[in-house]
């Protein structure tokens, strides 16, 4: 696309929409949204980048090793999370038993493994539309 | 460590496979590290498998409870270790390890290039972590998240296979899957509405107090059940998709469907019906006389479609239909001997019909021909293949001293005992199909002049495969013991719980 405007338009939203994304997954736990919501708005900042630059300009950025690697990455996170409470001897993906902190309700680290895992959801999931997109426009 | 290997031996059972699964795509380039990963995944869960099931036999503290995350049982999900569980789970594992090492050099013929055999990899894992999954858990909503996790990744492994034929039954099986996923998801949802419970204990507690003033939602619930589960295990009328997509899987794949995921679907319906609704709710709603007469209907007729089915794959996949047949005639006996018969046969029909389907891929790949008329004389030029594959007929006929005559035995017992002369009839007859549709691909295949060409048996990975999965089926025959227990005090778990 050869449309200026646009390009400047989307170069300066784009950073503000991938913060809003984390902001949305790391929220999850004490608000609306969450790991799906927060990881397809992530998603959609790419995606919107490679529509307006080029699916080339977006492979550039995002190349296909590194969408396989966040993709199993946030999978694996999810999994060592749970292994720590198999660690400290009390069942996986425990929460307040494994001593994680419950925090202040409402502020960002509430709820203690909660954020944590939402993070790992979320990068998933971005990673897993951007793949999608990206194997769609390319059929 | 031993102590903490041991109380979350099944959560690994379940989480290990997964997420080696998604590990699996960032080393996609060295295929021999995967096939390595996979072996060794599944040798650890053949371990894990056993040990299980020795616990759970001998030890007095079992069947355990699994609280995940330390959430007790309303609120949180459990899992329960029990001796259906313990069964289904060892099932798996002896299953699963002979189809990974078949699929090793078979893979690059069928489905192809490195990447897609990686993904076949993902796909099998995830699949056999989510059966394991379905057989401890404890909670219905967990059930319809495993249900489809089994079913998706199913589809994939269906379209797999190179070519055109494997994408439009993947795409055929999805849409009635998903059909069906639908409908279970549905019966859960009744089920929730009514008793404000997902865990299967509490809702069947709640489910006994209301039943009697909602008894048109319970009868609703009951049957979005059965219609969805029955369209995943392909239970007779519903069985359209299973054909087409268990013949055009690569072989590996076919084996893993026909013989695995099928008999997740079974166990956690006979799971749902015998510890959600129990034995006063189903007496009352006559679901036993339905189970009774489709499993008839299904045994009769999947027989003699495969009785006319000329390519090898389509007529053992029609086979499958039939023997489901036998598996919900057993659930529909209510008593402890048909329901022996049905895990017995479940686990039987495992062994044998992913050895027919592997025999039957290893004969194709190598001789190229997919009709069974064209197969004259293979039985004298690939040894092994053959003689496994007529191992596997003789047990799914139900000789004596293979593994297919005890949950046949245990069937007709069970008949027997509930006064039902005619589906002791059917089960007898069926046997005789059975012997019709698999003894003459046997007889051409050895007595029938084989015409110049170079057949020969598969490499030594695929011969190990088959020959272990041939090993299985005689020792299960010869030596059913511990299966015969652990059934037996499965279903008489089942049959208490009310």
């Amino acid at each position: 696309m050869k449309d200026y405007i646009l390009k400047r338009i989307v170069a300066v939203i784009l950073p503000f929409m991938c913060m809003y994304g984390f902001y949305v997954i790391l929220h999850g736990a004490s608000s609306p949204g969450g790991s799906f919501a927060g990881g397809i708005i992530v998603a959609l900042s790419f995606i919107v980048f490679s529509t307006i630059y080029g699916l080339d300009e977006g492979r550039r950025i995002l190349p296909e090793s590194v969408l396989v690697w966040t993709e199993s990455f946030g999978t694996l996170w999810y999994g060592l999370l749970g292994l720590i409470g198999i660690f400290k001897g009390v069942p996986f993906l425990a929460n307040l038993l494994a001593g994680f902190k419950p925090g202040t309700p409402g502020s960002l680290f509430s709820g203690g493994l909660i954020p944590l895992l939402t993070l790992g959801v979320g990068i998933r999931v971005a990673s897993t539309m951007v793949t999608l997109f990206f194997t769609i426009k390319e059929e | 460590m031993t102590a903490g290997l041991k109380t979350n031996l099944p959560v690994f059972i379940v989480v290990i496979p997964m997420f080696v699964a998604f590990m699996l795509p960032t080393f996609a380039r060295r295929i021999k590290w995967i096939e390595g990963t996979v072996a060794a995944v599944k040798l650890l869960g053949l371990a894990a498998a056993a040990w299980l099931a020795h616990m759970v036999l001998y030890e007095k503290d079992f069947p355990v409870k699994y609280i995940m995350g330390g959430w007790p049982a309303p609120w949180g999900i459990e899992l329960v270790i029990g001796n259906l569980a313990a069964l289904f789970i060892l099932t798996i594992a002896i299953v699963s390890l002979p189809v990974a090492l078949f699929a090793r050099d078979n893979l690059e013929k069928e489905v192809g290039p490195k990447q897609r055999i990686a993904r076949f990899y993902v796909l099998y894992l995830l699949l056999i972590g989510a059966l394991a999954g379905m057989a401890i858990t404890n909670d219905l909503f967990n059930v319809f998240v495993l249900v489809e996790v089994v079913t998706l990744s199913c589809c994939g492994l269906v379209s797999s296979r190179k070519g055109h034929g494997a994408a439009k039954a993947a795409f055929n099986y999805l849409i009635l899957a998903t059909l069906g996923s639908a409908l279970v998801l549905g019966g859960i949802g009744f089920i929730y509405i009514l008793t404000g419970h997902l865990n299967m204990e509490f809702a069947s507690a709640e489910l006994g107090r209301v039943w009697q003033s909602s008894p048109h939602t319970v009868w609703m619930a009951l049957s979005f059940l059965f219609v969805g589960f029955g369209v995943k295990a392909a239970l007779f009328p519903l069985h359209v998709w299973l054909p087409d997509a268990h013949s055009m899987a690569p072989s590996p794949a076919s084996a893993l469907l026909s013989g695995l995921a099928i008999k997740g679907y079974i166990i956690s319906f006979m799971k749902i019906l015998y510890v959600i609704f129990g034995h006063t709710l189903m007496q009352e709603y006559g679901i036993y006389r339905i189970l009774i007469l489709i499993g008839m209907v299904a045994i009769i007729i999947g027989s003699l479609s495969a009785l006319l089915q000329k390519r090898l794959k389509r007529r053992l996949a029609f086979s499958t239909v039939a023997q489901v047949g036998y598996l919900f005639l057993g659930l529909g006996l209510a008593n402890k001997e048909g329901l022996m018969g049905t895990l017995l046969y479940l686990v039987s029909h495992a062994v044998i019909k992913s050895l027919l389907f592997l025999a039957a891929g290893a004969v194709i790949s190598a001789t190229g021909k997919e009709n069974i008329r064209d197969l004259a004389g293979v039985g004298r030029k690939m040894p092994i293949a053959m003689g496994t594959f007529t191992i596997a007929s003789l047990s799914l006929i139900g000789l004596p001293l293979l593994s297919g005559f005890i949950g046949k035995w245990h069937l007709v017992l069970g008949s027997l005992g509930a006064g039902d002369i005619l589906s002791v009839t059917v089960i007898i007859i069926g046997s005789i199909l059975c012997a019709a549709y698999l003894l003459p691909i046997i007889r051409i295949a050895y007595f029938e002049p084989a015409p110049e060409a170079d057949w020969q048996d598969p490499g030594l990975p695929q011969k190990a495969a088959l020959i272990l999965l041939a090993a299985g089926v005689v020792l299960l025959g010869v030596l059913p013991g511990p299966f015969i227990e652990l059934a037996g005090r499965a279903a008489a778990e089942l049959l208490l719980i009310q």
